[in-house]
């Protein structure tokens, strides 16, 4: 199959294609389970396979992909014809940052692979779960494990040639019950991502245990609690909402396909411009971002993208100034064009498909925030005045340039001059993005940090989902709008 | 195609017989053209064919399924296929309710929804449509974006309860048209749902954007005062409210597990405003429908809403199963929703700029980011995007920033409901996430909502 890609590419070049690529899965498996209050409702699995071929023919992009690799010159031909039609409409004609040509291959460490694993172990696993989340108070429960597998095997007409074998695996459960009005309230819990490997080992039963205990004893305060007032207050996000305001109000707002304006008809564009780089004060001091692709443990990790360049630990904000733009090679020149200068030395190793069928796009790694030295939870919640505790993602809504936002949460707890006082409900807060970075006082402690997924970010057009991480601290930032 | 198509599922049938495992077979075949533009160029023009099978096999009260996407004549595989879902079932936990599998009691067969000449389009003419969709409207600092997604989808089914399967073909198209200024950033967005070929009108698109940038290009924006408007939502923020009502509202399963504002005991009870008449209906061939559902049930015209009063809750096969209740014919990819329109003379922006007012109308096309933020009280919040307009009273029109309206649908779609234009549009809600699948909604081209509260507004776009 190689040989007969490689065959093709050449053939493509020789018919006037300045660049060409294969993607070829030869197997791409998933699994994923999911138990709702007992019930296994959903026991899939799923195999695939097939090829995606992206052709650059007068500096205009054709793709073409198919499940049935059977008639490879018709595939090929389908891919150049279409990027032959895009050349009639083009404007600034690609030309790829520069890229040595790479000959490598990459497999995600693990230790078990939880395709191994027989599916009653993993029911047996879930059942226990879920008897130990079926508690008073709760009326629905959900425990969901996916997994997936897959072979990525990659060749382009620069000579590179690249095979990854990559398993991610994705462990969730949540607990819901009603309050006294019928309202629905949640709680839920995902494992941060410690150690150095990302198979079944991963999966730690007592940790399970002891974090089904504590989501039903905090769901329950919550369906109890009072509502949270509306007010001003400073707000302490724990890790399980700062990894997604961390996604949508820097990752997003940093991809350079959106700053360029190619995601305007579709997922929106970005406050960002060009003249930003270099100048812009994202935020505080305090806020130091990077884009590290080279965690061992993430799905944001994958070794190199799907340009064929490897993977990279690159800083974006640096002390609150925007220094950097998560991108591929393709957006590369273009923006260097429009500034005038040279922004980007090259590509930061961030395009990627979410599968054989779709085309690579600028996607995030994993997006960190660096811990600081404002201590740990307790010290930072001792240090403040007035202010919420706020955790778990219920609900999210960004401006379309990533300009504002509005998120809902699990829990709240209200502090007061230092201390916890109570839980509150239906807990939201609401921004606009670089007055409320600007507004970051404290940084949690490495003690602070924790590394999430995300299994479910959408962009593009064809969509695409892809998986990614964060590894953020605890975050104070002052002078927030709550409860509306 | 079909032949093949329906002889692998009898071969895939025959060898589940075989084998004494009870399954039921589902394939959806498409092929799919997506020419997507972006500052004024093609920025990919991609094309997919992709034939997935999903194999569901049962065992008493197990249930598991296993998914390929594979080619057609991979028969090996797909047999590989359904051992493995066989091999999966044994190690299946039972239900706690008997799951209901696909049994067709006759051959049925739909390619009403099938337009040669659409399914045919060529990339010429996908070219010829933006570049007559744009005519004259672009300029150094007015940029072009947009999509022209086009398809065949192929679905078919059958199981070891019977020999009859069921087949649609459909074809579909999905085009947005957005202009934007560089500088300023404001976009403008102008779309076309299409079921066959003869459905494509450039000048149609032409025609909304010229209004509109007309607007834009003479007025300098700025950011509304926080507080009550009334305001005017466009046909792609209707379509996007009932989609997502569709989730929190009448789905029988959600509202079982706590995710709905309307509850059991509302059903025949006034929930929306005695304006709101929302219906199923599956004769609507532009809503690109199913007239069967995937457990062979016919579907039929279906009130969920008449005159606000809240009739029914739809029901899928296996919440129904779960939840003791009937199906409702819903056990299918998407509804085909239609709202009724309302007794208001108004089609067009221009028709609605020209609408005599008393007090300023905020006109929202389009919502941006849509999310739930308590299931229960039916409370949502999202922004503005894509050409809104202040109307003020005075007869001026305002170019506005963007705003977020945090608001329940019990009151967009309660009281406040204003009125309804008579005239109707179809609004194109695909994703091109996962296996294709065309979806519309028809609602009315504009609804009016009174004293709604708008909670941010931008300072900028």
């Amino acid at each position: 199959m190689r040989k007969q890609l490689q065959q093709q590419i050449e053939r493509l070049k020789t018919a006037g294609a300045s660049y060409v690529d294969a993607r070829w899965y030869p197997v791409e498996e998933t699994e994923h389970l999911m138990m709702w209050n007992g019930n296994l409702k959903n026991a899939a699995a799923s195999r695939e396979s097939g090829v995606g071929i992206r052709v650059l023919y007068q500096g205009a992009w054709g793709f073409s992909a198919s499940s049935d690799a059977a008639n490879l010159t018709a595939l090929f031909n389908k891919a150049l014809d279409n990027a032959r039609v895009a050349a009639q409409r083009c404007t600034f004609p690609v030309h790829l940052a520069e890229k040595a040509p790479v000959h490598g291959s990459f497999s995600s460490p693990n230790r078990i692979d939880p395709f191994s694993i027989p599916l009653a172990d993993k029911v047996g696993f879930m059942k226990a779960l879920d008897e130990r989340l079926n508690r008073p108070g709760v009326s629905q429960r959900v425990c969901e494990l996916s997994f997936t597998r897959k072979q990525i095997v990659y060749l382009d007409s620069e000579g590179s040639e690249i095979e990854k074998r990559i398993i991610d695996l994705f462990p969730s459960m949540q607990v819901m019950g009603l309050d006294s009005h019928g309202e629905t309230h949640g709680r839920k819990f995902s494992p941060t991502l410690a150690g150095a490997t990302r198979g079944w080992e991963t999966i730690d039963p007592a940790l399970f245990n002891a974090q089904a205990e504590r989501i039903v004893q905090e769901m329950n305060e919550v369906r109890v609690a009072e509502t949270c007032p509306t007010d001003m207050r400073s707000a302490i996000l724990l890790p399980g909402i700062m990894y997604l305001q961390t996604h949508e109000t820097i990752g997003h707002a940093l991809e350079l396909d959106r700053i360029l304006g190619y995601e305007l008809a579709y997922a929106g564009g970005s406050f960002v411009t060009l003249d930003d780089f270099g100048t812009l004060r994202y935020g505080s001091p305090k806020l130091t971002v990077r884009a590290d692709a080279t965690l061992p443990n993430s799905p944001g990790s994958f070794g190199y993208d799907d340009d064929g360049v490897p993977a990279q630990d690159n800083l974006l904000i640096d002390q609150g100034l925007l220094v950097g733009a998560i991108n591929g090679r393709q957006m590369v020149a273009e923006a260097n064009a429009r500034a005038g200068k040279t922004l980007f030395p090259g590509s930061s190793g961030a395009n990627r498909a979410t599968a054989f069928y779709r085309a690579p796009i600028e996607r995030m790694t994993n997006i960190n925030i660096d811990p600081g030295n404002d201590g740990s939870l307790d010290e930072i919640v001792r240090n403040t005045e007035k202010g919420i505790i706020l955790d778990g993602d219920k609900s999210w809504s960004i401006g379309s340039n990533r300009e504002q936002f509005h998120f809902a949460v699990d829990i709240g707890w209200l502090v007061e001059d230092g201390a916890v006082t109570r839980v509150v409900k239906n807990a939201t807060y609401r921004g606009e993005t670089v007055p409320f970075y600007h507004s970051l006082s404290a940084v949690g402690d490495r003690s602070t940090w924790e590394l999430l997924s995300v299994n479910n970010c959408g962009k593009g057009q064809p969509n695409q989902i892809m998986q990614l991480g964060h590894g953020v601290p605890v975050c104070r930032f002052d002078q927030v709008t709550i409860g509306e | 195609m079909k032949e093949q198509i329906l002889q692998t599922l009898h071969d895939l049938r025959s060898y589940a017989l075989e084998k004494q495992i009870d399954a039921a077979f589902f394939l959806h075949e498409e092929e799919s053209c997506l020419m997507r533009c972006a500052n004024s160029a093609i920025s990919l023009n991609t094309n997919e064919q992709l034939l997935r099978l999903e194999i569901t096999a049962y065992e008493g009260r197990k249930r598991a399924s296993f998914e390929l996407i594979t080619a057609l004549g991979n028969m090996e595989e797909m047999q590989q296929g359904v051992d493995r879902a066989a091999e999966m079932v044994k190690h299946a936990q039972p239900l706690d309710y008997q799951p209901t599998m696909p049994a067709f009691s006759e051959t049925c067969s739909d390619e009403s929804g099938f337009d040669a000449d659409l399914a045919g389009i060529t990339n010429a003419a996908r070219l010829e449509f933006f570049n007559q969709a744009v005519a004259g409207l672009e300029a150094d600092e007015i940029t072009l974006s947009g999509i022209f997604s086009s398809g065949v989808t192929t679905l078919a089914q059958i199981s070891t309860c019977s020999e009859h399967c069921q087949y649609f073909k459909t074809t579909d198209a999905q085009i947005s048209i957005v202009l934007s200024h560089v500088t300023y950033k404001w976009e403008l967005l102008a779309e076309q749902s299409a079921r066959q070929a003869t459905d494509l009108d450039p000048s149609a698109l032409h025609c909304d954007l010229a209004f509109l940038l007309e607007q834009y290009q003479q007025d300098t924006p700025c950011q509304l005062a926080l507080g009550r408007y009334d305001v005017v939502f466009g046909s792609a923020a209707i379509a996007e409210l009932l989609d997502i009502m569709n989730y929190i509202g009448f789905d029988g399963g959600s509202m079982k597990r706590g995710f709905s504002f309307i509850s059991e005991d509302q059903v025949g009870q006034k929930v929306l405003s005695n304006r709101f008449t929302l219906i199923d209906d599956p004769t609507c061939l532009d809503t690109f429908p199913f007239q069967r559902d995937f457990m062979g049930m016919p579907r039929t015209p279906f009130p969920i809403f008449a005159n606000g009063v809240f009739r029914s809750f739809t029901w899928s096969q296996d919440d129904a199963d779960e939840f003791g209740t009937a199906p409702t014919g819903h056990t299918v990819m998407h509804k085909s929703l239609v709202l009724a329109g309302g007794n208001t003379q108004v089609s067009t922006l221009k028709e609605l700029v020209d609408l005599p007012h008393s007090n300023d109308l905020l006109y929202i096309p389009s919502l941006h980011y849509l999310n739930i933020v308590n299931p229960s009280t039916g409370l949502i919040t999202a922004s503005s995007r894509f050409g809104a307009l202040l109307l003020t009273k005075d007869g001026s029109v305002v170019v506005p920033y963007n705003v977020r309206i945090t608001q329940s649908l019990l009151d967009i779609f309660g009281n406040r409901l204003a009125w309804l234009s008579q005239a109707q549009v179809v609004n194109n809600t695909s994703s091109s996430y996962g296996a294709r699948n065309p979806t519309a909604i028809v609602v009315p081209a504009f609804v009016q909502v009174n004293d709604l509260e708008i909670s941010h507004t931008n300072a900028s776009y």
